[in-house]
C-alpha cells in the first residue's frame, strides 16, 4: 500500500507513514463526504447505503472465520446482537434522556460493544472450536439462537419487543470509518504471518501444527476478532434504525451474512464487501415488484443465490482474490541471501513405548541424533516407522519412556510447541496447504520464528514490516535450495508430484529446525528423481548442519546416503549400525527376506 | 405423580416425532456425511400437503380411516418425490466437492423451501383441525388424545419398518456399505447413485409422516413450521450418534422427554433453547453421541 515514501529518510519514519497513510487519507475524505450530504432527515438512499456499510462489516468479519480460517460459523447474528444490545444499554445508561452523546463517549461505547461481542466470541469459540465443519456450524447456530432466546426473555433488554429510542451518530462518517477500519484491520492481518496461520488452519490442521501453528489458538483468535467487528456492526445497526429487536438477529440474519461471504468468495475481503452491497441492494431494487405482488422475495433470492453459486461458481465472485488483483498481476521479486544455521546435539529418545489399547505399536525405542548426522529408519510395511515419527513430533504422546529435544522433555507439549523446539517433518501422504502458493506454504513455516504481534501487523509497525521482509527472503531461499524458485507463485496443488515432495521439504526447512524428519521422501519417485532428491537431502544436511532422520522402505536407497541405519520390525528395533553391518545382519535379512514381497511395495 | 405421567406421555409423543425426523438426518449423514438441513422443510411440505388433502376430502369434518390413510400416503408420496429431486439436482452435482459446499447448498435448499413455501402457500398459519383425533380423552386422570396415540403407534411402526429395511434387506446392506466407503461399495457392484437416492426418499417419507403428525399435534401448519422441529431432530440425531439408526430413535425420544420435563417444571419460554443446550453439551462432552464411535484422523 505504501508507495510515495521517498521523501522520508529514516526507515522508522517511512514505516510510520506506510502504516498510517490510509487512515490519514480516509478521515478527511469521510469528513468531506458527510459534509457534502444534505443534513436533516436521512434520505432513503443514504439509509440503504449505510445499511450496506453495516452489512459489509458483518460480512468482512465473518469472512475471517468462514473464509480465511475455514471454520463454519452460523451464529454471527448472535454476536451482532450482543454488540447491539451492549451499545444500546450503555447509551441508555449514559444519557437516559436520549440526547446526543459526546464523540469520545460514542467511540468508547462502540469499542465496548465490540469488546462484549468479543468476550461472547471467546466464550462460544473456546469450547466449540474443537469441532469441525458441520458440527461447528450447528453448534454456533445453537449458540446464536441461545443468545437470542436469552435476550427475548430478559425484560431488562426489552424482551421480545426490543429496545427503541437508540440515539447515536451512526452517520456516513462513523459507519464509513468503521467499514474502513474493519477492512484495513482484517486485510493487514491476512497479509501478515498471522494471516498465513489462519490460512494454514483452513488448509490442513495437522500440517499447520507441524509447522508450529497453534491451530486452536488461531481458531479462537479468528472467532474473537470476528465477533468484535460483528458487535460493532450490531451496534451501528441499532443506531441506524434507532431500535433493536431480537427478531433482527435470528438464524436468518446469520444466513444472510453467510450468503454475502459465500457470494463474495470465501477468503476475499473485498469480495465480501461487494457481495454485502449487492445483496443489500437486491431486495431494494426488487421492492416495486414486491409491493406489486405483495410477496417477500428476499429470502427466496438469498437461498437461490446460495444454491446456484454452489452448483456453478462455488468460489464466489472473487474466489480468494481481492478486487485489485483483478487489474494487476503479482510482481515477482527475486533475491537470494546466504544463510547458515548452527545446530547442536539434539534428540534423545529413551525407552519410548506406544500402546494403542492392547496393541504395542512401538516398544522400547531408543535414539540419539547429533547435529549433522544423517540417520535412516527402515523396516518392512507396518513396522511402525511413521508411528515413531508421530511419537517424536507429539502427534501421539508415548505411553512410556521419554523424548528429549534439545535437552527438554516433550512431555505434555502440543505438536506446534514441539515444532518450536526445532523439530520439523514431512508427511508420507503429502500434506501441503494445497490452495496456497508454494511461496506461502514456505512462509507459513516461518510462523514459529515470527514475533510480530497481531496489533503490530495491523498497525504495520516497523518491526512487523522488517519481519515480513525477512520471512519473504527466507522463504525464497528455501525454495531456491530445493530448486523450486521458478514455482514460487504456483498453487501447491498444481505442482507435479516430485516437486510437491520437495516443497514439503522446503516448508519443513523454513520452520528453522535442528532436526529434519523425512517420511518416505522418495515415495512414488522414479530412480533418477530419487537419486537427485537424495543428493539434495545430503546438500541440505551439509549446508545447514541439521540432523536428518529419514524413513525409507528401500534399503538400497538409504545405503548410499546414511551414516547409521535403524531397522524396525513389529515396533521393535532389531538392528542398528553402519549400512555395511546392517546388510549382513541375519535378523535384518530375515525380516526383509521373510517378507520379500513387501520390500517392493 | 399424575403430572409427571402426563409430561411423560406428552414428551413421548413429541419425542416419537423427533425420532422420525432424526432418522432422515442420520441416514443421509450415514451415506453422504451431509447434514441435510432441508429435512425439516420436507416435513413442512408433508404437513402442508396433509393440510390440503384434508381440506379437499373434508377429513376435518367427516373423518374416516380411508381419509386419514389418504392424507398420510399422499403426503409421504409427495415428499418422497421432493426428496428425490433435492438430492438429484442440488446435492448430487456437489458430491465430489468439498463438504462445506454441500452444507451451504443444504442451507440454501432449506431456505428455498421455507420462503419459496411462503410464496406458494402464503404465510399462513393454517389451522389443521381434525377434531375427533385431537380431542383429549381422560384415561385414568391422564389426558391423551387420539392423535398422541396415533403418533406413537405410527412412529413405532415406521421405525420397525426402517429397522427392517436397513438391517434385513439387500438395499439396507448397500446403504450400510456406502456409509463405510462409497468407492469400495461401488467397486463391489453397489449402484451408489440409486442407493443414495433411495436413502433420501426414505428419509423424506419419514419426515412427511412426521409433518402430518406434528401438524395434527399442534393443530396448525405454516411454511416456516419445519425449521424448529428440524433443528431439534438434528440435535436428536447427534445425541444418539449421527449415522446410527437406533441411536436416532433413542435420541429423538430422549430429547422429547427431556424437553417436556425441563419445560414443564421450569419456565417454558426457554423451551427452544433446551435442545441447543443439550446439543452443545453432547458435542463438547461426547461428540460421537451416546451410541456413536469416535474416529481418529490418521496422520
Amino acid at each position: 500500500m505504501a508507495k510515495t515514501t521517498g521523501t522520508f529518510k529514516s526507515p522508522r519514519a517511512r514505516a510510520f507513514v506506510a502504516a498510517w497513510w490510509p487512515i490519514a487519507a480516509a478521515l478527511p475524505a469521510l469528513w468531506v463526504l458527510r459534509a457534502a450530504l444534505p443534513s436533516g432527515e436521512r434520505s432513503y438512499y443514504l439509509q440503504i447505503a449505510l445499511l450496506c456499510g453495516c452489512n459489509a462489516i458483518a460480512a468482512v468479519s465473518l469472512n475471517l472465520v468462514n473464509g480465511a480460517t475455514g471454520q463454519f460459523s452460523l451464529g454471527h447474528a448472535g454476536f451482532m446482537a450482543v454488540g447491539g444490545y451492549t451499545a444500546a444499554t450503555l447509551l441508555h445508561a449514559i444519557s437516559p434522556d436520549q440526547l446526543s452523546i459526546s464523540i469520545p463517549l460514542f467511540v468508547l461505547v462502540l469499542l465496548l460493544a465490540g469488546g462484549a461481542a468479543a468476550v461472547a466470541g471467546y466464550a462460544v469459540g473456546k469450547p466449540s472450536l474443537r469441532l469441525r465443519g458441520d458440527y461447528l456450524a450447528i453448534v454456533t447456530l445453537g449458540f446464536g439462537e441461545i443468545i437470542r432466546v436469552v435476550i427475548e426473555n430478559t425484560p431488562f433488554l426489552g424482551g421480545a419487543t426490543g429496545l427503541s429510542g437508540i440515539s447515536m451518530p451512526a452517520d456516513a462518517f462513523w459507519i464509513g470509518l468503521a467499514v474502513f477500519a474493519t477492512i484495513l484491520t482484517i486485510r493487514r492481518l491476512m497479509l501478515s504471518t498471522h494471516g498465513r496461520a489462519f490460512l494454514a488452519v483452513r488448509e490442513d490442521e495437522v500440517a499447520a501444527q507441524a509447522m508450529g501453528v497453534d491451530t486452536t489458538g488461531y481458531k479462537v483468535r479468528a472467532f474473537v476478532i470476528s465477533a468484535f467487528f460483528a458487535g460493532i456492526a450490531g451496534a451501528l445497526l441499532g443506531g441506524l434504525y434507532h431500535n433493536l429487536s431480537p427478531k433482527s438477529f435470528t438464524f436468518v440474519k446469520s444466513i444472510e451474512v453467510v450468503a454475502m461471504v459465500v457470494l463474495g468468495g470465501l477468503g476475499s475481503v473485498t469480495g465480501s464487501v461487494v457481495a454485502a452491497v449487492l445483496l443489500t441492494l437486491l431486495p431494494e431494487v426488487l421492492r416495486p415488484l414486491q409491493e406489486a405482488t405483495g410477496l417477500d422475495f428476499r429470502m427466496t433470492l438469498y437461498s437461490m443465490t446460495l444454491i446456484l453459486l454452489m452448483l456453478f461458481r462455488p468460489e464466489g465472485l472473487l474466489g480468494q482474490r481481492e478486487v485489485w488483483d483483478l487489474w494487476k498481476k503479482r510482481r515477482a521479486r527475486r533475491e537470494a541471501a546466504p544463510a547458515a544455521t548452527d545446530a547442536e546435539p539434539i534428540v534423545r529418545v529413551e525407552h519410548a513405548t506406544l500402546r494403542f489399547g492392547g496393541l504395542t505399536a512401538v516398544s522400547d525405542f531408543n535414539l540419539t541424533l547429533k547435529a549433522g548426522e544423517l540417520v535412516a529408519l527402515i523396516g518392512p510395511n507396518g513396522a511402525g516407522k511413521t508411528t515413531v515419527f508421530n511419537l517424536l513430533t507429539g502427534v501421539y504422546p508415548p505411553s512410556e519412556g521419554r523424548i528429549l529435544v534439545g535437552g527438554r522433555s516433550t512431555q505434555g507439549l502440543a505438536p506446534h510447541e514441539i515444532s518450536a523446539l526445532g523439530l520439523a517433518r514431512t508427511f508420507q501422504n503429502i500434506r501441503l496447504f494445497k490452495q496456497l502458493t508454494a511461496f506461502d506454504n514456505v512462509r507459513i513455516a516461518c510462523h514459529g520464528k515470527a514475533r510480530e504481534s497481531m496489533a503490530g501487523a495491523v498497525r504495520r509497525s516497523a518491526r512487523a514490516l522488517s519481519e515480513e521482509a525477512w520471512i519473504a527472503e527466507r522463504a525464497e531461499e528455501f525454495l531456491e535450495v530445493l530448486g523450486l524458485a521458478h514455482r514460487r507463485d504456483e498453487l501447491a496443488k498444481n505442482l507435479p508430484y516430485g516437486e510437491q515432495r520437495r516443497l514439503e521439504i522446503a516448508r519443513a526447512l523454513a520452520s528453522g529446525p535442528r532436526v529434519l524428519l523425512l517420511d518416505e521422501p522418495a515415495a512414488g519417485m522414479n530412480a533418477s528423481e530419487t537419486a537427485s532428491l537424495m543428493e539434495t537431502v545430503r546438500g541440505i544436511r551439509d549446508r545447514f548442519g541439521l540432523a536428518i532422520f529419514l524413513i525409507e522402505h528401500d534399503m538400497k536407497l538409504v545405503m548410499g546416503i546414511s551414516e547409521r541405519i535403524l531397522v524396525l520390525d513389529h515396533g521393535v528395533i532389531i538392528a542398528e549400525g553402519a549400512p555395511k553391518a546392517i546388510v549382513q545382519d541375519p535378523k535384518v535379512i530375515e525380516a526383509y527376506l521373510g517378507a520379500a514381497s513387501e520390500d517392493a511395495a | 405423580m399424575i403430572e409427571l405421567l402426563q409430561h411423560l406421555v406428552n414428551g413421548l409423543s413429541v419425542g416419537a416425532i423427533y425420532a422420525l425426523i432424526a432418522l432422515g438426518y442420520t441416514m443421509v449423514y450415514g451415506v453422504l456425511q451431509l447434514i441435510n438441513f432441508a429435512n425439516g422443510d420436507v416435513l413442512m411440505v408433508g404437513a402442508m400437503m396433509g393440510y390440503y388433502v384434508a381440506s379437499w376430502t373434508g377429513e376435518g369434518r367427516h373423518p374416516t380411516y380411508g381419509g386419514a390413510a389418504l392424507i398420510l400416503i399422499s403426503s409421504m408420496a409427495m415428499c418422497g418425490v421432493l426428496g428425490f429431486l433435492i438430492e438429484r439436482f442440488a446435492y448430487r452435482p456437489l458430491r465430489d466437492r468439498p463438504r462445506i459446499n454441500s452444507l451451504i447448498t443444504a442451507i440454501g435448499v432449506s431456505f428455498l423451501l421455507e420462503y419459496g413455501g411462503q410464496l406458494v402457500f402464503k404465510p399462513g398459519p393454517y389451522s389443521f383441525e381434525i377434531a375427533p383425533y385431537q380431542l383429549p380423552m381422560n384415561v385414568g386422570g391422564l389426558y391423551v388424545s387420539w392423535s398422541d396415540a396415533i403418533t406413537l403407534g405410527l412412529a413405532f411402526a415406521l421405525m420397525l419398518v426402517l429397522q427392517w429395511i436397513v438391517y434385513r434387506t439387500k438395499i439396507g446392506m448397500a446403504m450400510r456399505a456406502i456409509s463405510h466407503d462409497p468407492r469400495i461399495a461401488a467397486l463391489m457392484g453397489v449402484n451408489v447413485d440409486f442407493v443414495i437416492s433411495f436413502t433420501f426418499v426414505l428419509g423424506s417419507v419419514l419426515a412427511a409422516a412426521a409433518g402430518v403428525l406434528y401438524g395434527m399435534k399442534y393443530h396448525r401448519v405454516d411454511p416456516l413450521m419445519g425449521l424448529l422441529p428440524g433443528l431439534k431432530a438434528f440435535v436428536a440425531a447427534v445425541l444418539g450418534g449421527i449415522g446410527n439408526v437406533p441411536g436416532a430413535m433413542a435420541g429423538g425420544i430422549l430429547l422429547g422427554l427431556v424437553e417436556e420435563l425441563v419445560a414443564g417444571y421450569t419456565s417454558s419460554s426457554f423451551r427452544d433453547a433446551i435442545a441447543f443446550g443439550i446439543l452443545i453439551l453432547v458435542l463438547l462432552v461426547r461428540p460421537s453421541g451416546l451410541f456413536g464411535k469416535t474416529v481418529v484422523e490418521k496422520v
